[in-house]
């Protein structure tokens, strides 16, 4: 049952991975890499089930806490041009 | 970035749990996955996140350069003065078993001091990495 649904989350990496390739905008890029990383989360989570170790629960959350990041930092990149860009000298 | 309401708050109440799973890492590192060298990227991950929501002056406030670079160089100090007090007491260098009288103890004691070596260095050559990148266009 866990390998039928690890299967499935696989073939959902496949299709974002499909649009973040051929995405015509950015933000499509941005939002395939992000529902990239949260089928990872949950990849990592079933794969901890089926290998019988619930220690990868810890790296799925590690992984979710980390995603979060990539998609600020490279939305705020492409916004702003700059990731040192504060609340002044947005302003100006 | 002034406007972004719904990302001040979710980032203010998502960055404690980051620098408290990364001190769960650290600290549970002896009992599970984890370690100093994780441990140190998802701090540093947290501190990325608030200079990257707040700003980078913010961020160098909270978290001035100067005390970036002594943590640096502090926590290799950490690690190789292990490796020397080891040696002093009589043992290879790291050698924890002569840290206590029971080697066991004394193992556990030198790999929580080299871990927190380790996560100190990490995490703050991360930050000093991000720093560098970030504080680009202001330094040209």
């Amino acid at each position: 049952m866990f390998v039928a649904a690890l299967f499935t989350i696989l073939l959902t990496m496949a299709l974002t991975l499909v649009r973040a390739l051929r995405g015509p905008t950015v933000f499509d890029r941005i939002l395939a890499v992000n529902m990239f990383g949260t089928s990872t989360v949950l990849g990592i989570a079933v794969i901890g089930f089926v290998t019988d170790r619930p220690d990868f629960l810890d790296i799925a959350l590690v992984y979710a806490l980390i995603s979060f990041i990539t998609t600020i930092a490279t939305l705020k990149y492409f916004e702003y041009g700059s990731f040192g860009c504060g609340r002044r000298e947005e302003n100006g | 970035m002034t406007h972004h309401v719904v990302l001040r708050v979710v980032a203010k109440l998502i960055i404690p749990l980051i620098l408290l799973f990364a001190l769960y890492v650290q600290f549970h590192g002896d009992y599970g996955p984890g370690g100093g060298f994780q441990a140190g990227v998802i701090f540093s991950a947290a501190l990325i996140l608030y200079a990257l929501v707040f700003g980078l002056d913010s961020a160098q406030r909270a978290v001035p350069t100067t005390a970036v670079r002594v943590l640096m160089a502090l926590g290799v100090l950490l690690y190789g003065g292990v490796g020397i007090t080891s040696m002093l007491l009589g043992g290879n260098f790291l050698e924890y078993d002569v840290f206590a009288a029971e080697p066991a103890a004394g193992q556990h004691l030198g790999i929580l001091l080299v871990e927190l070596g380790v996560g100190i260095t990490v995490s703050t050559t991360m930050l000093a990495i991000f720093y560098a990148f970030a504080g680009r266009r202001a330094a040209r």
